[in-house]
């Protein structure tokens, strides 16, 4: 435990390196997500209409933030190349003889690089929430807020399992950021992180529902906004903790397979 | 001249080489970048499914508007954006610069255009037919006045991105790190994807004005669809040109003062 701690604790004090960069970064982030936010103020005004496909004007300008919260700061980190590259460069060597499993290594790093993200776009959110104050839902439940947090929690791990696997690819392909960069394009559009995944056409909701993405962003906003009866809360909660077993698993057959196939040369 | 069409024909066939060194990775890419597209419209699909006008702008126009404002991207990261928003910095704070500076061509040439990026030039292709469709669906209904008005503004659009990205990437000079700011120029430049009618009061005046994004894919939109005034056609152009020169001459002022940091 003291070790995870202490991998986690370096791994915030690197992030935290270049403080004004990360900031814009940030502040980037945020600007897009005001950006959509303007469209669907547009569009709710030119409808003339209080609700669109079950939203309300706050709902919608809620999920969109949240979306937009949880997209850019929580789930962009895992597609990182560090795993990718340790492998490519051979510096894995050098991980696999530390007495810890280096798997557990880039979990740790990639929660540091969440929390620490995810601490500076709430702050910079917070600002954004103050100015649309009158236009969110605010919800005070303990419950809905503590499923909300699960579901979160589910979609942080699932997220860094579903990327972890693909960077693991590098044991056998040369370069793993053409397979990174297409699944995080579909995972933004099929995980619901621009528009609720129900505005789609039926075809295209069906195809996603298949996916382990809407319990990215989907999932969590429709808990947080009321969107899902309690029963179904728990349908879902098993149906990721089933991807992520299933993820994991996939996980620890590449890890391992690749492990026996894996040479690195010095110089 | 002649000798800088050579150099920018080598450079694509360097940077093609280098790019199709990992094949299947080159393809991927590509597709990635197409469904990225395609996603992006079946987006703006839902949108309209609920609405029959995004303020003045039908589905139609709003494809036509989201055709061009890729196109104005793919031009510019197929060419300099990536090399002068990432790639400058990143040589300025290695002082790998120093050894383009020590070639005999124009180190603005050399920063701008040294990576080539062939992988958007593919994905370029679907756009146009995007464009193409778009066009198929407003009945081609443009003068060859028009489509040359177009041609123009996209030209200038090009020109105005160059000239702000320049601006961005000439900072790294004093700061060495300028990728943070470049990421929200980027994030910004997605205003050009929607009609500007999704502003109100200050925002539009800003855009229009202030950081004229308005120029990447709404003003070459309008001029097609034929409701663009000669006002705001030498708006565009005047406001291009002044600030490509303004970047020019912030590009000479940082160069002067770069000071080698390698060993």
């Amino acid at each position: 435990m003291r070790k995870a701690l202490l991998i986690f604790r370096l791994a915030l004090m690197e992030r935290s390196a270049y403080r004004v960069n990360f900031i814009l970064e940030v502040s980037g982030g945020i600007l897009s997500i005001l950006i959509v936010i303007f469209l669907w103020l547009a569009v709710y005004r030119s409808s003339g209409r209080t609700e669109l496909g079950g939203y309300s004007l706050a709902e919608m300008v809620t999920y969109l933030l949240g979306g937009g919260l949880i997209n850019s700061f929580l789930l962009r980190t895992a597609e990182n190349p560090e795993i990718s590259q340790a492998i490519q460069t051979g510096s894995l060597s050098g991980l696999l003889i530390q007495p810890i499993n280096p798997y557990w290594v880039w979990l740790l790093r990639d929660l540091a690089a969440k929390a620490f993200l995810g601490a500076i776009g709430l702050a910079g959110y917070a600002v954004v929430c103050l100015c649309l104050n009158e236009r969110l839902v605010f919800v005070g439940e303990p419950l809905r807020l503590a499923l909300f947090g699960t579901a979160l929690a589910a979609a942080v791990l699932l997220q860094f399992l579903t990327f972890a696997s693909l960077n693991l690819l590098a044991f056998w392909v040369e370069n793993t950021y053409g397979f990174r960069f297409t699944l995080r394009v579909v995972m933004e559009v099929a995980g619901g992180a621009i528009i609720p995944l129900s505005f789609f056409p039926d075809l295209l909701q069906r195809i996603f529902a298949w996916l382990p993405f809407p319990y990215l962003v989907y999932f969590p906003m429709r808990i947080y906004l009321g969107k899902i009866e309690s029963s179904a809360i728990i349908g879902e909660l098993i149906g990721a903790g089933a991807w992520m077993a299933g993820l994991a698993g996939l996980n620890a057959v590449l890890w391992t397979r690749g492990l026996r196939r894996y040479t690195a040369m010095g110089d | 001249m002649k000798r800088y069409a050579r150099l920018f024909w080598l450079l694509c066939r360097a940077s093609l080489m280098r790019q199709m060194a990992y094949r299947p990775h080159f393809f991927l890419m590509v597709c990635g970048k197409v469904i990225r597209m395609v996603l992006l419209l079946f987006f703006f699909q839902a949108v309209f499914l609920r609405i029959d006008r995004l303020g003045r702008w039908t589905f139609d126009q709003v494809l036509l508007l989201f055709a061009t404002f890729h196109l104005v991207d793919y031009l510019i990261s197929i060419t300099f954006q990536r090399n002068l928003s990432y790639r400058l910095p990143e040589l300025i704070q290695s002082g790998n610069l120093d050894s383009r500076l020590g070639l005999p061509v124009d180190p603005l040439f050399m920063a701008s255009l040294e990576n080539i990026d062939l992988m958007d030039f593919i994905s370029f292709i679907p756009c146009l037919g995007l464009l193409v469709y778009a066009l198929h669906r407003l009945g081609f209904a443009f003068t060859w006045l028009q489509a040359l008005l177009y041609c123009l503004l996209i030209v200038n659009a090009v020109v105005f991105l160059f000239a702000v990205v320049l601006i961005i990437a000439t900072i790294s000079f004093w700061t060495t790190r300028s990728a943070g700011l470049a990421r929200v120029f980027d994030d910004l430049t997605q205003v050009g994807r929607y009609p500007l009618d999704i502003f109100e009061g200050f925002w539009k005046f800003f855009f229009i004005y202030v950081l004229p994004l308005a120029l990447i894919s709404q003003l070459p939109s309008q001029a097609l669809l034929g409701s663009l005034s000669p006002g705001f056609l030498l708006y565009a152009v005047t406001c291009s040109s002044l600030l490509a020169g303004i970047a020019v001459r912030f590009w000479k002022t940082g160069l002067n003062n770069y000071s080698s940091t390698s060993s």
